[in-house]
């Protein structure tokens, strides 16, 4: 270790001087020492500080400017010292030696070695594995050409219970902002699906296929960049008879995505039936698109379909888009569009805004016309996530570095004394780090490379680990940082350290300054990395609980072995004959449908009279058309009349209301009552226990039903035990109406269960994530027992041979940890308590939040971090002390 | 015996030198020639004398020996070379004999 030798005689330190009554200026001395050429330096200042002296004497205040001044003038080119280093030639050569020490002692130090290294490459697999998928979600309908033009119009909805931010706009909205509004260059119509898909058949001779379809107005792919493969971006959905199909539904029909362009193909929906004209085909949509179809239809074919869509004032429902010029103010614009629904018709109660049509996926939550997040929360908890993961993983390696130190310390000591500076041991240190953290990156791609399959079924993603230049760039960045960060410490406090000490105390540092901070530091690491496994703990418990609470309360209904699907085709058609043949099945215990499902898909009157209301009372109710045998086949108990059944004749002028709607009417003998809704003549014949129809976010609704013929979505109750070959003889059945198509069912709880998807991905997520944590934490507690065991096996053949028991001697070693995990668990608990009550405030129905979690989670920790505490305590504790105590 | 060029500041840091044969070093050599110049001179600019005076081979230097004075700080103290002395001989008779050669000029 050849170095640069800075001037050091008697007195090296500025500082230093104190003894002396006078002192030069420290800052400029400092200056001139570092600038200056090494053999002028003494005579120089020497000089200076003797004018200083005799100057001193007159004038204090003008000898420190005048010495400052004469320094300045030093500063020109035959003083500096050369800072291009003469010893470049050593550069390779330290780079080398640095490297060997290294891997020697990764190879005389298995146990830390290994415990680095396997909780950074745990870590960093985290963090890679989050930034894959936070980018993913970072993407999502980003792809737009003109995404920083997009807009989607919103519609805020004031009512006694606060203001409600819907999607849905009135439907020629689109059109008239482009003629109205100079700002907006174009808009584009879309209808959307809220929960379940708009799905129908299309067919081309012989061929069938299921289809997701919209309708969309004509400017749609002048404003998205979906990519149009065959066919005119601008008269592609100009005639009411057109379609647009995806490449997939133009193999699938002509097996071939070429020439489909001027075919006609069946269209059979529940919305439209017929023939129509292909006029484009286009890309399918990629996955990082929230909007997902098969098939285009004309908006304007939807405006003829429900010619109630055709006014500003009707009801709201499409979906609209609109391109604003470029450099468009938008807050201006918001507040120029805010009262527009008022200016056109005066008792309007919405008012409209705009937001980035990029961000509909990430911030998709509104409360009180307020934006409060959504996706974006669950970005930014695995983003902190994978941080925390990391930082536990870096902490290991600080920690056992520092307290390794007494290994290095004649190294650094030797080194020191040879002439290397702080800087130069710092360097060492630092690079050591970076060099372990490649080593966990190399093995990190490894794991993550392995694990992707898993992680895209939990997050529902699909993740390909596409290496591209800004991958690389964030890895080895992630890299670099993590390994400055897990190494930034123990540089600091291993360059620290005087050689004079360190011989004079013969290596031991116990007593000294400096090493009872490094003591306080790791503690406070520890306490630390035992903090954030803790809140992971508990919030995944109460994560958990919540979950299953969902799953096991009582709805009100029976969703476990239902099935559904929907009606298409010739079962449609005939549906009184297709549940007949469906009710001959033995394994079925009952049939039924409805127009809709529960979780959603419903529509919402305002406008409901009846005898003895008062006038200005105002009520929201559901309603959903349904069949016989529904109440029945889910198992809903009816509290007052009757259900709708085939022995009463017809029941089309008949509805049974749930409790609550009967309860917000104020309705004291419901049944017989007659009911003036949409505009019809309805009686009460029945009234139904409420059930939880929508998610437990929200309390139960008032909604009623009525009996219709036509069905949708068919509901079947299969006997326990007997799905498998009941479903097949469905099959059979419904192959029977519909040849060519395989029947798509889904059991109704999986309905139920996608209202949580995201609650559900988030729990199983952190609750690998929180083990990991917890893993990583009891890693690097684990080095740290084995290290003191190590540091005081003298000691404790010497208490033994005093009479110490095992146990004794377990107990006092372990004792510093179990503060250790104490504390944390003191600072763990009310935080996690806070995070746990502002989750659970979003449901409506939740668990209370015993205290049990909280004990049981730090009960938890504490018996983790004493068992990987014990294991070397107890190994410790049994060593013979003839063993430990021969060699001296 | 162009190369050995002097300049007139370097000239005078020498004549100091000389003068004051074995003694001279940066502060005493600064006060001479302030008292002698009757005007501020900088260090800085005795100090570049003296480095370049020194490579050109006119003086060596050395050092002395500790004193409590300046910080603990040992003085350089400059000699003047054969070299050097050789130099001011010449400069001097140059000077001499071009100033012999003015004829007798009255400004009165």
């Amino acid at each position: 270790m050849i170095s640069r030798t800075s001037y050091n005689p008697e007195n090296p330190d500025p500082d230093k001087l104190k003894e002396q009554d006078i002192i030069p200026p420290k800052r400029a001395l400092r200056f001139l020492r570092w600038f200056c050429r090494e053999d002028y330096i003494e005579e120089i200042e020497g000089d200076l500080t003797e004018l200083f002296e005799n100057q001193h004497e007159e004038n204090p205040k003008k000898a420190n400017r005048k010495f400052t001044w004469n320094v300045i003038k030093y500063f020109r080119p035959e003083f500096i010292k050369s800072f291009t280093s003469n010893y470049s030639s050593n550069h390779s050569a330290m780079f080398r030696h640095n490297f060997i020490i290294s891997f020697r002692n990764f190879k005389r130090y298995k146990m830390s070695f290994f415990i680095n290294l396997i909780g950074l490459s745990t870590g960093l697999a985290c963090a890679l594995l989050i930034i894959f998928w936070v980018l993913d979600e970072l993407s999502v309908d980003t792809f737009h050409k003109n995404d920083s033009q997009l807009y989607q119009v919103m519609v805020n909805y004031a009512d006694k219970q606060g203001i409600h931010t819907l999607e849905g706009t009135p439907g020629i909205l689109a059109r008239t902002f482009v003629d109205e509004l100079p700002e907006v260059e174009g808009s584009a119509s879309v209808v959307p699906n809220p929960d379940r898909k708009l799905e129908g058949i299309i067919s081309c001779g012989n061929n069938y296929t299921k289809a997701e379809y919209r309708f969309v107005s004509k400017d749609f792919f002048k404003m998205f960049t979906y990519k149009l493969i065959q066919g005119d971006k601008d008269r592609v959905l100009i005639n009411k008879s057109s379609i647009a199909i995806s490449k997939d539904i133009a193999l699938n029909l002509f097996n071939t995505a070429e020439n489909a362009v001027g075919k006609f193909v069946e269209w059979e929906g529940d919305r439209c039936n017929g023939q129509f004209q292909i006029t484009g085909v286009f890309q399918t949509p990629p996955s990082n698109s929230t909007i997902q179809f098969d098939v285009l239809f004309t908006y304007d074919l939807f405006l003829e379909i429900s010619p109630e869509f055709q006014t500003l004032t009707g009801p709201t429902g499409p979906v609209t888009y609109i391109l604003l010029q470029k450099n468009t103010d938008v807050s201006r614009f918001n507040g120029s569009i805010f009262n527009f629904m008022k200016s056109k018709y005066e008792n309007s109660k919405l008012s409209l805004f705009v937001r980035p049509y990029s961000d509909r996926y990430l911030y998709n939550e509104y409360k009180n016309g307020m934006r409060i997040g959504g996706r974006i929360v669950y970005v930014r908890l695995f983003s902190v996530i994978a941080i925390f993961i990391l930082s536990i993983a870096c902490i290991n390696f600080m920690n056992l570095s520092t307290a390794n130190a007494s290994r290095r310390l004649k190294e650094i000591g030797i080194k020191k004394a040879i002439g290397a500076s702080r800087t130069e041991i710092a360097l060492q240190y630092l690079g050591e780090s970076i060099l372990i953290t490649m080593l966990s990156v190399l093995l990190s791609v490894l794991v993550v490379a392995l694990f992707l399959p898993q992680f895209n079924t939990i997050t529902g993603k699909q993740l390909t680990p596409n290496v591209n230049l800004f991958l690389i760039i964030s890895v080895l960045s992630i890299t670099v940082l993590t390994g400055l960060l897990a190494g930034s410490y123990p540089a600091f406090y291993l360059s620290g350290f005087r050689p004079v000490s360190i011989f004079k105390g013969g290596g031991i540092i116990n007593k000294t300054k400096n090493s009872v901070g490094a003591h306080l530091v790791r503690r406070g690491l520890v306490v630390f990395q035992f903090t954030i496994s803790i809140i992971l703990i508990v919030s995944v418990s109460v994560l958990y609980q919540q979950m299953s609470f969902i799953h096991l309360k009582n709805l009100g209904f029976d969703r476990d072995h239902v099935i559904t699907f929907s009606a298409e085709g010739k079962v449609k058609e005939s549906i009184g004959a297709f549940l007949w043949g469906m009710n001959n099945i033995p394994g079925i215990i009952s049939t039924s449908y409805m127009n809709g499902n529960f979780t959603g898909q419903h529509g919402t009157v305002y406008n409901a009279d009846w005898e003895g209301k008062n006038p200005d009372q105002k009520v929201e109710i559901g309603y959903l058309g349904v069949g016989y045998d529904l109440f029945e086949t889910l198992g809903m108990e009816i509290k007052e009349g009757r259900s709708f059944s085939r022995e009463f004749g017809s029941e089309s002028s008949n509805a049974i209301f749930n409790e609550s709607a009967i309860k917000s009417m104020g309705l004291i003998i419901p049944v017989g009552q007659t009911i003036k809704i949409l505009g019809q003549k309805k009686q009460i014949i029945g009234v139904v226990k409420d059930f939880h129809f929508e998610s437990l976010y929200t309390s139960v609704k008032p909604i009623y039903f009525t009996f219709e013929p036509t069905a949708n979505n068919i509901l079947v109750k299969i006997k326990r035990r007997t799905e498998k070959e009941t479903l097949a003889l469905l099959e059979g059945v419904y192959k029977k109406y519909n040849n060519g198509l395989f029947l798509d069912f889904r059991f109704l709880d999986q309905d139920y269960e996608a209202q949580y998807a995201s609650e559900k991905r988030v729990a199983e997520l952190s609750k690998y994530f929180a083990g990991i944590a917890i893993l990583i934490s009891c890693l690097g507690l684990f080095g740290l027992a084995a290290f003191t065991a190590e540091r005081r096996t003298k000691e404790i053949g010497i208490r033994k041979i005093l009479g110490a028991g095992v146990f004794g001697i377990v107990r006092m070693l372990s004792g510093d940890f179990t503060k250790m995990v104490l504390t944390a668990i003191i600072i763990a608990l009310p935080i996690s308590y806070i995070i746990a009550k502002n989750w659970l405030d979003d449901f409506a129905y939740r668990i209370d939040l015993e205290w049990w979690f909280f004990i049981g989670a730090g009960f938890m920790a504490l018996l983790i971090a004493w068992f990987t505490v014990g294991i070397q305590t107890i190994k410790a504790a049994r060593v013979n002390p003839v063993d430990c105590l021969r060699d001296e | 015996m162009i190369e050995h060029s002097l300049g007139e500041f370097e000239e005078l840091v020498l004549l100091v030198v000389a003068a004051n044969h074995t003694k001279a070093y940066g502060v005493l050599i600064l006060e001479n020639l302030e008292e002698k110049l009757n005007k501020k001179v900088n260090i800085s600019a005795i100090h570049v004398a003296l480095k370049r005076m020194e490579n050109k081979g006119f003086v060596i230097s050395k050092f002395g020996g500790i004193t409590k004075e300046r910080g603990g700080r040992r003085k350089k103290f400059y000699n003047i070379t054969a070299l050097g002395k050789k130099v001011l001989d010449h400069q001097y008779a140059l000077r001499t004999s071009i100033y012999k050669q003015i004829p007798e000029i009255s400004f009165g």
